[in-house]
């Protein structure tokens, strides 16, 4: 049996981590949970994760720059694939999530079945 | 006399997101009895009698609050080598880092914020003497600081009780203590001599620009029971008082996520610290 | 022995001249950048040269000193500018922005006046300014706007908010929302969370 895969999930919201959990974590994911940018790049100090979940505004530090900073660290740190959450729709903030390094991005709010089909993809669990 | 437990699942979850938000530490349902005693013991303290009203209290700081209750989980006990695991990082990683441009004869600089009675900064001062190889290649300044003149010039005279001294060997008492009435101890004169104490605010910028830039400055416990504005202010003048590359060290359950963006995170071995980025003055 | 012992010396005057405030924050270094905008905290009259400088700023760590002294001296003109920062399309212009309004004490009606906001990313960001108020303020404001707020997410915030400070009054106002957005899994899960939560505590409260 595959050792769980393991999300990072990164939202100040405390609702939508308890939501990511309550869906993630039946789906057979080990979820990890971090305030802001700040807190996720110390949790990945020591936690390895398989996969990031990262809401845009956050306090401190946010989530296109928390990517940002990600991507310029040492492997295998920077390579951790990534998802954004964001409630912004246009283009541009698409355009940003890719420059920031994001390796999908999804439109909020998010249902069951689209975050645990992304999750599944980007963790390359066998569909 | 009711056995319903003191707290509510509803409340401690409420009482839990609220401490993880605002200073970072998370309290899972292993530390729910010291939880609940504590805001017990804090509702009696201040004459709360609904948990509503005492989270209202709470929420608003009034009377630090945030810091009463907070202090119930970090050790506010002051004696020699607490939290030895930062003084094992000094030694053994911040000070390698920080020494690896440096000419021998050169300074280097730690501040200690706030020091209190002075265990902190001397127990630095011992710690260096006694565990780093290279002590005597440069000049070594430790600072102590504190926002209260009576703790300081307690700190000053470097007179201890027993309790203080319960981490040392008795090798380290002989070699650095000199027996005083009442049992008590005091540093040696050669060491009391070589540390600076000071009066500072941390949140004043003409106390803290006095003292010039450090490489590595202790800051624990403190930080975290500022409100936002004030954290940032703290923060903002800690930076100015490292030297690029410079490391700041706080308590074990507080976290720069929560403070400042200004510094970087580094992992090491024995303990988390933050550090002022080392390329140009802005990284 | 290695240890020395040296006294600080005397800081630096401060500078009080706006005109050489506003100089030296377009400077090129960066060094005297932060500087000048860590000085403008205290000088009254230097908030339009702040607001100015912030626009230009590209360190973000210049940015941040710029953002704390904004708040500090908390002037309409600076909350202003804190609040044309809210509005940005770059995210972390936007999150400082909001970083830096929590802490100005000054803003009076302003939470309640954004709450109103067109635009429903500014909504949404204000739901974090009325967290810092007192629970009863906070549960009207928020109980007002869920009444009528047509934007899923906008609701979503006010709805995490009341995680925090929720009442029962609120609970009628959850429930009516719960049922506009049956259809996002998202609400629906919140809303039922949080009035969980507050129908359990008021059960289980003493006294």
């Amino acid at each position: 049996m595959d050792k769980p895969k393991t999300i990072l999930v990164i939202d100040d919201a405390s609702l939508a981590r308890l939501y990511y959990r309550s869906i993630l974590e039946p789906a057979g994911f080990r979820i990890e949970e971090a305030f802001n940018g700040m807190e996720a790049l110390e949790k990945l100090q020591s936690v390895a994760a398989d996969l990031l979940i990262v809401d845009v505004n956050m306090p401190l530090m946010d989530g296109l720059t928390l990517l940002d900073t990600l991507r310029q660290q040492e492997l295998p740190i920077a390579s951790i694939p990534a998802l954004i959450t964001s409630t912004e729709s246009a283009e541009t903030d698409f355009a940003a999530a890719r420059a920031a390094g994001a390796n999908h991005y999804l439109v909020k709010p998010v249902d069951r079945d689209t975050l645990v089909s992304f999750a599944t993809m980007l963790c390359g669990v066998p569909q | 006399m009711t056995d319903a437990p003191p707290l509510s699942k509803e409340e401690f979850q409420q009482l839990c997101e609220y401490l993880y938000r605002r200073t970072g530490m998370v309290f899972t349902e292993a530390k729910r009895y010291y939880v609940e005693r504590r805001v017990i013991e804090r509702m009696s303290a201040t004459g709360s009698r609904t948990f509503l009203s005492y989270f209202a209290r709470l929420r608003g700081n009034v009377q630090t609050e945030l810091e009463h209750f907070i202090n119930a989980f970090t050790v506010n006990e002051t004696y020699f080598y607490r939290e030895e695991h930062q003084l094992t990082c000094l030694t053994g990683d911040l000070l390698p880092e920080r020494t690896r441009h440096k000419k021998p004869g050169g300074s280097v600089r730690i501040w200690s914020a706030p020091c209190s009675t002075g265990e902190e900064p001397y127990s630095i001062a011992i710690w260096l003497l006694e565990n780093w190889p290279l002590v005597d290649n440069y000049e070594i300044e430790i600072l102590g600081s504190d926002i209260d003149t009576q703790v300081l010039a307690h700190a000053q005279a470097g007179v201890f009780g027993r309790r203080a001294l319960m981490r040392l060997s008795p090798y380290l008492i002989e070699k650095y203590f000199s027996a005083y009435p009442d049992d008590q101890w005091r540093i040696i004169d050669d060491l009391r001599n070589s540390v600076q104490f000071s009066s500072v605010n941390l949140l004043e910028p003409n106390d803290t620009r006095r003292h010039g830039q450090f490489d590595v400055i202790f800051c624990r416990n403190v930080l975290i029971y500022f409100d936002d504005g004030s954290r940032r202010v703290a923060a903002e003048n800690l930076y100015e008082n490292l030297l690029p590359g410079g490391f700041i060290c706080l308590g074990h359950t507080e976290s720069m996520s929560r403070i400042s963006p200004l510094f970087e995170v580094r992992r090491f071995s024995d303990a988390i610290v933050y550090q002022r980025p080392a390329g140009g003055s802005h990284g | 022995m290695p240890l020395v012992r040296k006294p600080g010396s005397a800081s630096p005057p401060a500078v009080q001249d706006v005109r050489l405030v506003q100089q030296a924050l377009a400077s090129p270094v960066s060094e005297e950048r932060w500087a000048a905008a860590r000085a403008a905290a205290d000088l009254a009259g230097a908030d339009m040269a702040l607001s100015q400088a912030l626009r230009a700023e590209s360190d973000p760590r210049v940015r941040e000193a710029i953002f704390t002294s904004l708040a500090h001296i908390g002037s309409p003109v600076a909350i202003e500018s804190l609040l044309s920062m809210l509005r940005s399309d770059t995210a972390v212009l936007r999150t400082q922005a909001l970083d830096a309004l929590r802490m100005v004490r000054t803003l009076g009606a302003v939470p309640s006046q954004l709450l109103r906001d067109p635009d429903p990313d500014v909504r949404i960001l204000s739901c974090e300014l009325v967290r810092s108020l007192p629970a009863p303020e906070a549960n009207q404001l928020l109980c007002e706007l869920l009444a009528t707020e047509k934007n899923a997410n906008v609701c979503a915030a006010a709805v995490d908010v009341l995680a925090e400070v929720g009442e029962p009054k609120v609970l009628g106002t959850l429930a009516d929302c719960a049922r506009r957005f049956s259809d996002t899994p998202f609400l629906v899960f919140a809303i039922g969370a949080v009035s969980d939560r507050i129908n359990l505590k008021s059960a289980s409260a003493r006294d």
